[in-house]
């Protein structure tokens, strides 16, 4: 035997979805990052934006548009990247234990000599990879573009960002998981990340509208991951903490879980 | 001898619906054992409980020795499984699907795969999800028997193979028992696996109806008979016949210089052949027994007692009205 046999499986079945992913990721970069000088930097952009109704500006995150950070937040970590690797983490999240096991291959897996924590753990480790990997390709290539597109990112604090990206999108891959281990059901399992996702996405745009409401951001994992401007402040270790703080959790939650219940088909 | 799979009072619930009800059954080392039963019956149940892919409700089971969840990965290691609804898709190839197999299941011999493929005619260099389902079957059967597990548990082997493939998995079967391999198998027609099985269990609605070796059911047979006597034996015959209590569904025919008679003899053959030996006998057919048939009259039986707890023991006419009510549905 060798190791992780279903940590490799995952991988190579996924590789081509991956693929695909990996040059969405890359498109969205390559189309948005070198317009920072024609748009953040530019004074007509500026003077668009005043006249732009505040609370809009502030919900879609463009009021720090006119920095190389900003920028590169509003556009890539706080709303295309962001998009993208959600879905991702939402589809890969729901399909690693509620999808197998509906469409009934998960019953066939743990006929063989493999537990059901091992099927867990080594899935959820497949999904963090494949996570991980669509962070750094993203880091690397900001990192080619931040001095031809101008943008003046400091690299510890692009680390943050990443870190940031990684953790708020693992968090709600493993919402997906432990909703499957517990329930079985795909429906399920996907309801539960994207709800997770957007109800966090949602509480940090209304928390970003007042004052009043910035408490609403305290719920948000959206917010737990960029409230604090990573990539202009570095990293936030404490919402850090608490996104992969509570992605651990979920994992033991989800270990225990399928470990004590039916297989359903 | 051991028991490979035991179960006592076995019971499992989804919900209020009993799935299985209070199940006893001993499978002995080394023998083809099969389960007999309409959909619904429960087999599959049995056979994810064997696995831990179910956990019971009440009850035990032991495989090998083992409680199944105590077992672990270990004990399911020396299991080979077809699932009923072998589902396989992705556009891996059936080679590499099974390398992934043998991975986490015991080790394969090199070349097994190839071997048991070739066997059964399957192309393991096609991608899982172009298959058709008898050659999806065919690759749940090759992992199953890939390491020599030995316990084979095959829910429905036999669906979707062609009549060829299918006298092959028989003969796959007797090897693996000859070898000392111990088969658990289910089947909703007893005819695909009575040449293969040993002992044979009826279950129904969860619950066991009847255990039985072939050898006893091949004894309770139903045999389907043929008889051509010269034209005018026919009173005579037809009384010698009406004398046997094992005789049924007599009825005659004219053919041009003799009469054709066609029965229903059911048990032992013998007091009818004695009884038309007088006779001046032209052509006789007798049909290879039909074990379902005979298993659809116990069921019969049983399962009136059963439903009817109330009523009192059943006349034949009314196990035989059971069985065709069974058998229409």
């Amino acid at each position: 035997m060798t190791a992780v046999p279903l940590l490799r499986r995952s991988l190579a079945s996924g590789w081509r979805a991956l693929l695909g992913w990996s040059l969405g990721v890359a498109a969205a970069l390559l189309l948005y990052l070198p317009l920072f000088p024609a748009i953040g930097g530019n004074a007509d952009m500026r003077e668009l934006l005043d006249t732009l109704p505040p609370e809009l500006v502030r919900t879609i995150g463009y009021d720090q548009i006119t920095t190389g950070a900003g920028y590169t937040q509003s556009t890539f970590f706080g709303l295309m990247g962001f998009l993208l690797l959600t879905i991702a983490a939402v589809s890969w999240g729901t399909a690693a234990v509620a999808g197998d096991e509906e469409n009934g291959a998960l019953e066939l897996t743990l006929a063989h000599g493999v537990s059901r924590r091992q099927v867990v753990l080594e899935r959820s480790a497949a999904v963090a990879a494949r996570l991980a990997w669509l962070c750094l390709l993203s880091g690397v290539l900001i990192l080619l573009l931040n001095g031809p597109a101008g943008l003046d990112l400091r690299e510890g604090n692009l680390a943050a960002g990443i870190a940031a990206l990684l953790g708020v999108t693992l968090l709600t891959a493993m919402v997906a998981i432990a909703v499957g281990a517990l329930t079985g059901r795909r429906a399920f399992a996907l309801g539960a990340a994207a709800g997770v996702a957007v109800l966090g996405y949602a509480l940090n745009a209304i928390g970003n509208q007042t004052e009043d409401l910035a408490w609403l951001k305290d719920w948000s994992p959206y917010a737990w991951a960029f409230r604090e401007a990573p990539l202009v402040n570095g990293a936030d270790w404490g919402g850090l903490a608490l996104l992969y703080g509570l992605s651990a959790a979920l994992l033991v939650v989800a270990l225990v879980a399928l470990d004590r219940r039916d297989i359903t088909g | 001898m051991t028991a490979a799979v035991e179960t006592a009072a076995l019971t499992k619930r989804f919900g209020a619906r009993p799935a299985l009800d209070a199940v006893d059954l001993q499978v002995e080392e080394g023998t083809v054992f099969g389960v007999i039963g309409p959909n619904g019956a429960g087999k599959t149940t049995l056979m994810r409980l064997m696995l831990d892919i179910l956990r019971p409700t009440s009850g035990s089971v032991r495989v090998l020795g083992e409680d199944p969840r105590a077992g672990g990965p270990a004990l399911r290691r020396r299991i080979g499984f077809l699932p009923g609804e072998l589902r396989l898709e992705g556009r891996i190839t059936g080679r590499e699907l099974l390398r992934h197999f043998a991975e986490i299941s015991g080790p394969a011999e090199r070349g097994a795969a190839d071997a048991i493929a070739d066997r059964l005619g399957l192309d393991l260099g096609r991608q899982v999800r172009t298959l058709s389902k008898g050659n999806k079957q065919k690759l749940g059967l090759v992992q199953a028997f890939l390491h020599r597990p030995r316990l084979l548990v095959l829910d429905e082997p036999t669906s979707g193979l062609d009549p060829l493939v299918q006298q092959e998995f028989l003969a796959m079967l007797r090897e693996a028992r000859q070898g000392g391999q111990t088969v658990f198998l289910s089947s909703h027609v007893l005819s695909e696996i009575q040449q293969a099985a040993d002992r044979v269990a009826i279950l129904r609605a969860g619950r066991v109806v009847v255990v039985s070796d072939v050898e006893s059911l091949r004894q309770t047979a139903v045999r389907r008979i043929r008889l051509d006597v010269a034209a005018g034996a026919e009173p005579e015959l037809r009384a010698a016949l009406d004398a046997l209590p094992n005789v049924t569904g007599l009825s005659f025919g004219a053919e041009d210089h003799r009469v054709r008679a066609a029965a229903t003899v059911e048990g032992a053959i013998d007091p009818f052949v004695k009884a038309i030996a007088r006779f001046p006998v032209q052509d006789l057919t007798v049909e290879e027994p039909d074990l379902e048939e005979s298993v659809l009259r116990l069921y019969g039986e049983r399962m009136g007692d059963v439903e009817h707890p109330a009523h009192p023991p059943r006349s034949r006419h009314g196990a035989h009205r059971g069985a065709r009510e069974r058998s229409t549905r």
